[in-house]
């Protein structure tokens, strides 16, 4: 019964929403200030009736409410609450409807910090609505999660994948969904600011902050996700070229070349055009994302249960909005055409090379994506894409654009700037990285292009900005803290990754109960193993005493679980952290002979790897309150 | 023709030469860089250089699996012919003789050098296509 | 230059939709469904209630082979189909899989039994050489060899568009 008042204020939701899309679009007079009032009351009783909607499924949820299908689907009795309300983002339909709420809050907050006088804001409003009436009927219509079951309800509810009982994974997609859909915001006021046509209006100023909070949970949702692949799927690694990866990855590029773009509209009204397309764009990937996963076109972990109805009904959504975008775009091009030229060797041009770069990236992964299905549905032969072509893009065009970006903080805005290779900052950064590179060279014997390559990029981002820090702390020259740590941390990562890729060691052994084996620096014994059971699984635990060279010992106590009702069969690591690797082991079957396999990884600085991404995210956040303290 | 169309021509002309440059250069790292499927019987008279990845799909032959230290030996067949596979490490949790896997690695007298072993059921499993004839 | 800018943000997106749009309305990828055809791998399974033991000689003929088990809603969700399957004369094979015998027994007696045998496949070894990943999924079996597959939920739209037109072409039934 519950359920039924949840799907009817979803429905109302959306008359409400489509109502304020209608007069702020379709009315001529959707500027009188008596419109707006409406529109901006309309707005937030919709946003109400969709939350109330939403939190009463969510108690559904914590009552175990098994009439209600998808819940009875995803939930279970035996299951803390936390991952009850988890459960509701665990498959299709409801992280859609979570997907959709949390559109509606963007909305909600935009609806109620700018002012009613801004006059961009009831198209905004207009648009964002648009976009939430056609997700909602894709929910409503293709993937309802209001059915119920009926007459009789099951009692336990499902056996729920114990793989996805954890705490990164109930935390990651709901982090991505806010950065996803958080720039519906910038994308609006681009939509509006193309419908108005009136070049005088700053929009970009408008949504600075917005891209910002939406680019920071983009930020830390992949984070999130890396390390939840990391040691609960037992990938071992940071980053996999997963498709689902990848779709994420799109819009964290567009959007960081966005903001970048953003911030020279802002100062010199230039590169409005490439801001208005990156707009564009950044939302368009963020939906073909939602389409990818959600079509069921692409395996993966991440790729839900599917339909292909639902793919038809997003394709032809997202097509639609593009499709309406890139025709206003084409219509209003002349008229927000700059006219003065961006100058050689200043900020701004540093800046639109950078974009270009981003592109080919972001270009590249789309390739990646779509080439298999391309090839298959051509030539009916299956090809997959892995790391070597990313790797192939990746590096050589990252490695420039740090280049790029360790000049441009010489350069001035608007303004060209005679580069003198001897001047102390620069050639400060490429005396030490260059010592630098050349130490890593060679102590660690390598000779690997790729990687020393990245150690200098990374190494002349690192020094040119202490050589700004120690400039502001000695002489007061002003410096802009987000651009400092987002840089140094982008520095950091490049060193992290390469130093990752460079000493990173995998070894499986195989080792005798009370035996010792070395591997590296490292002493393994094999103390004991046995298996314990537990409520839900049977596991077989090891024990192992690990000694390092400095003679310090841990122990490591890898996992196989064996879990009844589904016969699932899960590997948890052991790992140990310290400050520059981590050590991490896995064990595999038994031998014959009674030896057990076990898998070895001595991982370096990924730790640091995830902290640099959380830093550049932090860095955001710095942005985000500087901003509002000034306003 | 005057010298603003002239300029104009030449920068037009310069971005598609850079764009169209830039896509081959990608395009061509794609192509070589593709990992191709295939089943025994189509790997059997193809030559593949050893440095190409490859995946190579099919069931695990019983009675070939024999492990030496942490090294694991099997042969991958689709009952019509079949592939020695050499891999060191852990091999996944389903993997097991008479089903089926998927391999990613390099061929090299004949022998796939395994980077990497897929079963069953994995996530990243792609099934093969083999179709059995019911007439042997 | 405009104009060229104009053509590559109108023709980007309109390539890469029109190709999406193509591969999912491409029938051989509809999802879930798979036609490769092969035989039943060699089994020797136990029937629910324990009294005959089954293996491959025993199930010989024309069959839906339906995967299920206690545990799975979604096995609820489909059941009435089966069971108005099963009422129009079609063969309906239960595949018990990974379940407790008790516990399977029980749902069956709550939801009513639609199948005319039911194997119970403890260890899901049966399951395993089919290719199953989960519950629920159904097999179109002739003369000991499978021909369609599908994985999810069969309700009258899958079945008309999976499994139909190939009965209809072999003339099943």
């Amino acid at each position: 019964m519950i359920i039924e008042i949840s799907h009817f204020l979803s429905v109302l939701a959306t008359g409400l929403f489509l109502l304020v899309g209608y007069f702020s679009i379709l009315t001529p007079s959707s500027n009188s200030s008596y419109i707006s009032n409406l529109i901006v009351r309309t707005y937030s009783h919709g946003f109400f009736f969709l939350l109330s909607s939403f939190f009463i499924y969510v108690w559904l949820a914590i009552t175990d409410n098994f009439s209600v299908q998808y819940i009875a689907n995803h939930s279970n009795t035996e299951l803390p609450i936390f991952y009850k309300i988890s459960s509701i983002w665990s498959a299709h339909e409801g992280s859609m409807f979570l997907w959709i709420v949390f559109l509606s809050l963007w909305g909600f907050l935009f609806n109620i910090r700018v002012k009613n006088s801004e006059v961009l804001k009831p198209k905004t409003m207009g648009v964002i609505s648009f976009i939430l009436v056609g997700f909602l009927i894709f929910l409503l219509a293709t993937s309802n999660p209001f059915v119920t079951i009926l007459p009789i309800p099951p009692l336990n509810g499902a056996d729920i994948n114990p793989v996805l009982q954890d705490p990164a994974l109930a935390i990651h997609p709901p982090t991505l969904y806010l950065g996803y859909v958080g720039f519906v915001i910038p994308f609006a006021s681009a939509i509006a600011f193309l419908l108005y046509g009136d070049s005088k209006i700053n929009w970009e100023a408008l949504v600075k902050t917005w891209s910002v909070s939406a680019w920071v949970f983009l930020t830390v949702g992949i984070t999130l996700g890396s390390w939840w692949a990391y040691y609960e799927l037992g990938w071992g690694g940071y980053w996999f070229w997963d498709p689902v990866e990848n779709v994420a990855l799109m819009p964290w590029l567009a959007a960081t070349a966005f903001i970048h773009s953003l911030g020279v509209s802002i100062k010199s009204s230039q590169l409005r055009i490439w801001t208005i397309l990156l707009s564009i764009l950044v939302f368009s990937l963020s939906l073909f994302g939602a389409f990818i996963v959600r079509s069921g076109i692409i395996d993966s972990v991440h790729a839900f249960a599917n339909d292909p109805d639902r793919g038809l009904y997003l394709l032809g959504f997202i097509g639609l909005i593009v499709f309406t975008s890139v025709f206003l775009f084409i219509l209003r091009l002349s008229r927000i055409q700059s006219l003065s030229r961006i100058k050689k060797f200043s900020k701004q041009s540093f800046i639109s090379i950078n974009n270009i770069l981003f592109g080919a990236l972001i270009f590249s992964v789309m390739l990646g994506v779509t080439y298999p299905l391309i090839y298959e549905f051509l030539f009916d032969q299956k090809i997959s894409v892995g790391a070597p072509f990313y790797n192939a893009i990746f590096i050589p065009i990252v490695v420039l654009a740090a280049i790029f970006l360790f000049f441009s903080v010489d350069s001035k805005w608007s303004r060209s700037i005679n580069f003198k290779f001897i001047s102390a900052p620069i050639s400060f950064s490429i005396l030490f990285s260059l010592a630098f590179t050349l130490f890593v060279m060679q102590y660690f014997e390598s000779q690997n292009i790729s990687i020393l390559a990245s150690i200098f990029a990374g190494s002349l981002i690192i020094f040119r900005y202490i050589y700004e820090i120690i400039n502001f702390i000695f002489s007061k020259k002003f410096i802009n803290p987000f651009s400092v740590i987002a840089h140094m941390s982008l520095g950091l990562l490049l060193i992290s990754i390469s130093f990752n890729s460079l000493l990173s060691t995998e070894r499986a052994l195989s080792i005798d109960l009370n035996s010792t084996e070395a591997y590296k620096d490292l002493k393994i014994s094999f103390k004991d193993i046995g298996v314990e059971n537990n409520a839900n699984y049977d596991s077989i635990k090891a024990t192992f005493l690990v000694e390092d060279q400095t003679g310090r010992t841990f122990n490591l106590k890898p996992e196989k679980r064996r879990y009844f009702t589904r016969g699932q069969i899960t590997t948890e690591t052991a790992i140990h952290i310290t400050f520059l690797r981590d050590i991490y082991i896995t064990i595999g079957d038994q031998l014959d002979d009674g030896s057990w396999i076990v898998n070895i990884q001595i991982n370096y600085l990924i730790r640091w790897i995830w902290l640099s991404a959380l830093l550049m995210g932090l860095a955001g956040v710095i942005l985000v309150f500087s901003n509002r303290v000034k306003t | 023709m005057n010298p603003i169309r002239k300029k104009r021509i030449y920068s037009i002309l310069f971005v598609l030469l850079f764009s169209v440059s830039g896509i081959s250069l990608i395009l061509y790292s794609l192509n070589s860089n593709l990992d191709y499927f295939f089943t025994p019987t189509e790997l059997k008279d193809r030559n593949i250089p050893a440095d190409k990845r490859i995946k190579v799909g099919g069931m695990v032959l019983s009675g070939s699996v024999e492990r030496i230290s942490s090294s694991i030996f099997f042969v991958i067949t689709d009952y019509e012919n079949s592939i020695k596979v050499e891999y060191e490490g852990i091999v996944p949790d389903l993997f097991k003789e008479d089903s089926g896997v998927v391999v990613l690695g390099n061929l090299r007298d004949k022998i796939l050098y395994a980077e990497e072993v897929l079963a069953k059921h994995d996530e990243n499993y792609m099934p093969p296509n083999i179709e059995i004839n019911d007439d042997n | 230059m405009n104009l060229l800018l104009k053509l590559i943000v109108f023709i980007v997106p309109t390539t890469f939709l029109l190709l999406f749009f193509m591969i999912l309305t491409n029938e051989d990828t509809y999802p879930g469904a798979d036609y490769d055809q092969f035989l039943i791998p060699e089994f020797e399974l136990k029937v629910l209630d324990n009294t005959i033991t089954v293996n491959n000689d025993l199930l010989n003929g024309d069959y839906v082979l339906n995967v299920w088990a206690s545990w799975c809603i979604t096995c609820i969700i489909e059941h009435p189909y089966l069971t108005s399957l099963s009422k129009n004369g079609i063969p309906v094979i239960g595949l018990n899989y990974k379940d407790e015998q008790e516990d399977a027994i029980i749902w069956l007696k709550k939801y009513g039994n639609p199948y005319q045998t039911i194997l119970h496949d403890y260890k899901g070894n049966l399951a395993l050489d089919l290719g199953v990943t989960g519950a629920p999924e159904t097999f179109l079996i002739s003369d000991g060899k499978v021909i369609a597959h599908y994985q999810g939920e069969v309700n009258d739209q899958i079945w008309n568009d999976v499994f139909l037109p190939i009965i209809k072409d072999r003339k099943m039934f």
